[in-house]
């Protein structure tokens, strides 16, 4: 049995949860993006995030939550160096239903996973550990972080395996994504912990994985470490574990978090936020439309095949794309050209912040495609010279002679070239009719793609054949 | 229920709000008076009371614009090179 | 001109330019000179006083528009951030933290141009009722030196009842206001919950506390009221005010009103025998004033104490917590320390009864202790809130004696918390259920105060000032002994 916390980052809002300072740090130099409300100063007080309500509110609906009438806040007392004002501003169900969401559920292949509970909290600064020695080592304090909006997701212990965990934190990315609250592909916005048990055993707790990749990690080795110490009538030992991330191993925590009491309190600058239905229903109607409401629309309304659907409704980023660029007739095609052809071209999010590429670009290319002005293979590769350039499709096809050449004297001409040069492939071709193929690829590359395929093969026929 | 408090678990207590006392017996005598005293909320009877709380509409709340803080706040706080909060080594 | 004129009467000296704002500053400075090192209600008393009185006095002759204090001398308990100088919260974790930002009160002053004299005294971190506490040497009262001015803000009711200042901004969590301005014989005002923001008040417990105005007069609290309160951006839990003018009919009378007596804090063997005699004979002013007067038993009040001190605890544990000298605070090089050692050590530096009570407040919301203490008192605090609104559903007010005993020698109530906690018997009622509450000056018994304290209810500070108004215009008491 496997459950999840997972804290994701709501980078897309403006400002921190309880100050006007930015909610994504990353640009900042050290100790640049705080004030004295996030710092924690003498006499400072917290201000909500109204955005920050609303988009958490969505969260929990987008997750099938129960949301309360009333939310309130409380606090986490501990005291660490990255953390201000030595408690944390977050939210528990310790007076009743105060988080923003609570109940919920999302289905992987057929299974449902439950959600325990959504909260609104606030992230901590970030440490640096300095110095050479044993001696003079320091701990260097960059408090940026520090009040960045942070949606807390807990799972019930419903996973059965690391796989199908793997499987939710893509779907929990791209419903995260697609809602606007968050870019889960910046470094340090999804990180999650995980607790393990098996055979309804005592639960292992484990911290400080760094990535998704290693949280699979994580899993399995728990697992099998658990299995092995049942198998040898050890008992298992409920505990915080902390990945090692150079030995790929869970060891057991030093610090005795278990120890920790947190003295929970309300949080007495923050008075109960009622969350009025008529608010609720206004941001739910506000809602982007849902990934998979999103695929069903789209294999329905247009016929676009179901796996290019679910590619092209997981990814806000291109589904917005083909949302602004199609229209009933070339829908197939704007979803063909961005699954096939854009996707590999602009795959990581540096390419993508520096793509010109618009829906403009790609309406103009798959209209010319459907003319049969441009080959399907001229059309791709006018695609690199968009996204690098942002050049209309119109100034590419002249600039670069991309028009389809269905001239059969110049056709002739590259074919008589290609019937010279592959001589040996010109006799096969003869005996085996597939050999033709070759030769017109042949073709194709001399012409950069442009020759028509259909002309240069009838041609080609007829050349051999006589 | 009354509960008589330990001197091990004011200890603890002090540990856990990072609270150094040289001389815990002054501190105890006068702390076990006075959670004593708290005992005597026992006699109220709050079985059916709800916690009461001041309420705000969403409305109400801030804003999310960036607006960054008027001047170089790090100056005027204790810092270490290169602007970092300097703390000291965690265990 | 006397350094003892009202707020009133000082705004109109200087509108007809029978004084500038620079002579009354400067004699008021003069009188801070003479006393203050025997009275102790100054912790800081700013150097760039004069020079701010002089630009309201620029103003006035260019007959520019000039604020409503017209450069009259205000004092601020130095838990309260003024922007560019200290705030010691007097306590040596703060001894150097110089605040970055002016508290939503210090600018709203500002703007109106008073003229900020200096940071006031109190007990540290605002836990106490004597000043004793103060890391720098208690405050006395100026009526007998050898007596304590009351607490927490005793520097302010200090500054105001020795002529140091026309008014003063203190804070006041379980009578912190009252209290003082009870023992020092001037008028001290806790507002309701909310309608002045905290914004720059450094928290100890933040859920009850409000920064209240102290002043010679009713109608001065009531002008530096009209200028503090309202709804601030700063301050999620800040309510309108309306833009209530709480100094016009301030002199409306209580003519029919209904008052209560609260028996449990106006009768019994906890309450010293003159104050009790005193307060009686106030009782007979507020029925010849024409109002109504009966007794009303609330039978929570024996509860406050406990239920004030669980809440105010936990409350203060959490807020003291950011107090680890790694960002501010004083001098103490991290090196060589590891994270526990360096917070407990750099900690040492909080005083005995700060300390007490963050111990305290780590054990009533610990896990195994939480449901006894903490929601225990939490709901007891609902109750009583039932209860005071019931009560207000009979009366326009209810009273009783702002302190249960007379000002008490320096190291009286040292030694027992409890009964140094039980002085608050009076006055913790109205923090907890957040309705306003007065101290009016009544009595001088053998040269020690006696004051009235008078409750209202939520938000009703104008009908509050009024009632406050009829008790002073009945009263006479002699001038400060200085």
């Amino acid at each position: 049995m496997i459950g999840l916390e997972i804290h994701c980052q709501l980078t897309r809002l403006e400002s921190k949860l309880f100050c006007s300072c930015k909610a994504d740090y990353r640009e900042f130099s050290t100790n640049i993006n705080i004030c004295p409300v996030c710092i924690g100063l003498p006499g400072t007080l917290p201000r909500l995030n109204q955005k920050a309500v609303e988009k958490a509110t969505t969260i929990a609906l987008a997750l099938n939550c129960q949301t309360p009438k009333k939310i309130a806040f409380f606090r986490k007392n501990y005291f660490y160096p990255d953390l201000p004002k030595n408690f944390q501003i977050t939210q528990l169900n310790l007076y009743g239903p105060t988080s923003i969401g609570e109940k919920g559920k999302i289905s992987i292949e057929g299974k449902d996973i439950r959600i325990r509970r959504i909260q609104l909290e606030e992230d901590p600064g970030r440490l640096i550990y300095e110095g050479v020695s044993e001696r003079t080592q320091i701990t260097l304090v960059d408090y940026n972080r520090a009040g960045t909006p942070l949606v807390e997701i807990v799972t019930e212990p419903d996973f059965d395996s690391p796989r199908q965990v793997r499987l939710f934190l893509g779907i929990l990315s791209d419903l995260l994504e697609n809602l606007g609250v968050s870019d889960p592909t910046l470094e340090g916005a999804m990180r999650a912990d995980a607790n393990v048990s098996i055979d309804g055993g005592p639960r292992v707790e484990i911290k400080n994985i760094g990535s998704f990749y290693d949280l699979e990690k994580a899993i399995h080795f728990e697992l099998t470490r658990q299995e092995s110490l049942k198998s040898r009538d050890i008992a298992i030992s409920q505990e915080t574990r902390h990945w090692d991330d150079k030995r790929k191993i869970t060891i057991a925590s030093r610090s005795k978090e278990e120890d920790e009491d947190y003295r929970y309190i309300l949080e007495g600058d923050i008075p109960w936020v009622v969350l009025d239905s008529q608010s609720v229903e206004k941001w739910r109607r506000n809602m982007p439309e849902g990934i998979s409401s999103k695929k069903e629309r789209y294999v329905r309304d247009y016929g676009i095949p179901t796996q290019v659907a679910d590619v092209l409704s997981s990814d806000k980023y291109y589904s917005d794309l083909f949302e602004q660029a199609h229209n009933k007739s070339n829908a197939k095609e704007i979803a063909n050209i961005i699954t096939t052809d854009l996707m590999g071209l602009i795959d990581t999010r540096e390419k993508r912040e520096q793509s010109k590429i618009t829906s403009k670009h790609l309406a103009d290319l798959v209209e010319l495609v459907n003319s049969g002005k441009v080959t399907r293979t001229s059309a791709k590769n006018a695609l690199q010279e968009i996204v690098k350039t942002g050049k209309s499709v119109s100034e590419i096809v002249s600039q670069t002679g991309l028009g389809k050449i269905s001239d059969e004297v110049e056709l002739g001409k590259i074919i008589d070239e290609v019937i010279k040069e592959e001589t040996s492939a010109v006799q096969q071709a003869k005996d085996n009719p597939q050999t033709i193929n070759y030769l017109v690829g042949k073709v194709m590359q001399k012409t950069k793609g442009n020759a028509d395929p259909a002309t240069t093969l009838r041609i080609f026929k007829d050349k051999i054949s006589s | 229920m009354i509960h008589v408090v330990t001197k091990e678990e004011i200890e603890h207590v002090a540990k856990l709000m990072r609270i150094d006392i040289d001389d815990i017996d002054e501190y105890f005598e006068k702390i076990q008076k006075v959670l004593n005293y708290f005992d005597s909320l026992d006699k109220v009877d709050i079985e059916s009371e709800e916690i009461s709380t001041h309420e705000i509409s969403v409305n109400e709340l801030r804003d999310d614009k960036h607006v960054p803080f008027e001047s170089k706040l790090i100056s005027s706080l204790k810092t270490y090179k290169e602007d970092y909060i300097r703390a000291p080594k965690m265990n | 001109m006397s350094l003892a004129v009202s707020a009133i009467e000082y705004i109109d000296n200087v509108k007809n330019g029978n004084i500038t704002a620079e002579e009354f500053t400067a004699k008021t400075l003069e009188q801070i000179s003479k006393h203050d090192s025997s009275l102790h209600a100054y912790l800081l008393v700013n150097d760039n006083a004069l020079e701010q009185a002089r630009l309201v006095d620029k103003k006035i002759k260019a007959k520019e528009k000039v604020g409503a204090f017209y450069g009259m001398p205000i004092s601020i308990k130095d838990n309260i951030c003024v922007k560019g100088g200290k705030t010691t919260c007097a306590s040596k974790m703060l001894q150097n933290f110089v605040a970055p930002y002016d508290a939503t009160v210090v600018s709203n002053l500002k703007s109106e141009d008073a003229v900020l004299i200096g940071k006031t005294n109190l007990d540290e971190f605002a836990m106490g009722v004597t000043t004793e506490f103060s890391a720098f040497g208690p405050s006395r009262n100026p009526w007998n030196p050898d007596y304590v001015p009351g607490g927490s803000s005793g520097g302010s009711a200090v500054s105001v009842s020795a002529l140091e200042c026309v008014a003063s901004l203190g804070s006041d969590t379980g009578g912190s206001v009252r209290n003082p301005a009870s023992f020092c014989s001037v008028v001290g005002l806790k507002p309701t919950y909310g309608l002045v923001s905290r914004y720059g008040l450094v928290s100890y417990a933040n859920s009850i506390e409000q920064i209240g105005p102290l002043g010679r007069r009713v109608e001065d609290v009531a002008l530096v009221l009209n200028h503090i309160s309202g709804k601030d951006v700063n301050d999620n839990t800040t309510v309108e005010n309306h833009n209530t003018d709480y100094l016009s009919e301030i002199d409306a009378g209580i003519k029919g009103k209904k008052i209560g007596i609260i028996s449990e804090m106006s009768k019994g063997e906890g309450l010293d025998k003159n104050v009790e005699n005193a307060f009686w004979k106030s009782v007979s002013v507020f029925e010849g004033l024409g109002a109504k007067v009966e007794e009303i038993s609330l039978d929570l009040v024996k509860f406050t104490v406990a239920t004030y001190y669980v809440l105010t605890t936990a409350e203060a544990g959490s807020n003291l917590s950011r107090y680890d000298n790694l960002r501010y605070g004083y001098d103490m090089d991290v090196e060589g320390y590891e994270f526990k050692s360096y917070i407990s050590k750099a900690r040492k530096n909080f005083g005995r009864e700060v300390t007490r009570r963050m111990i305290l407040g780590g054990f009533v919301p610990s896990a195994g202790f939480a449901g006894k203490y903490l929601l225990k008192a939490l709901k007891v605090k609902s109750k009583l809130k039932k209860e005071i609104s019931k009560a207000f559903s009979k009366f326009d007010f209810l009273i009783s004696p702002t302190v249960p005993i007379l000002p008490f020698k320096f190291g009286e109530k040292m030694r027992d918390p409890l009964a140094m906690y039980l002085a608050d018997i009076n006055t913790v009622t109205a923090n907890l259920t957040g309705i306003p509450a007065i101290s009016v000056p009544f009595e001088i018994h053998n040269g020690l105060p006696i004051g009235v304290q008078i409750h209202a209810n939520t938000l009703q500070e104008k009908h509050l000032l009024q009632a406050a108004y009829s008790l002073q215009s009945m009263t006479k008491i002699p001038r400060v002994p200085l």
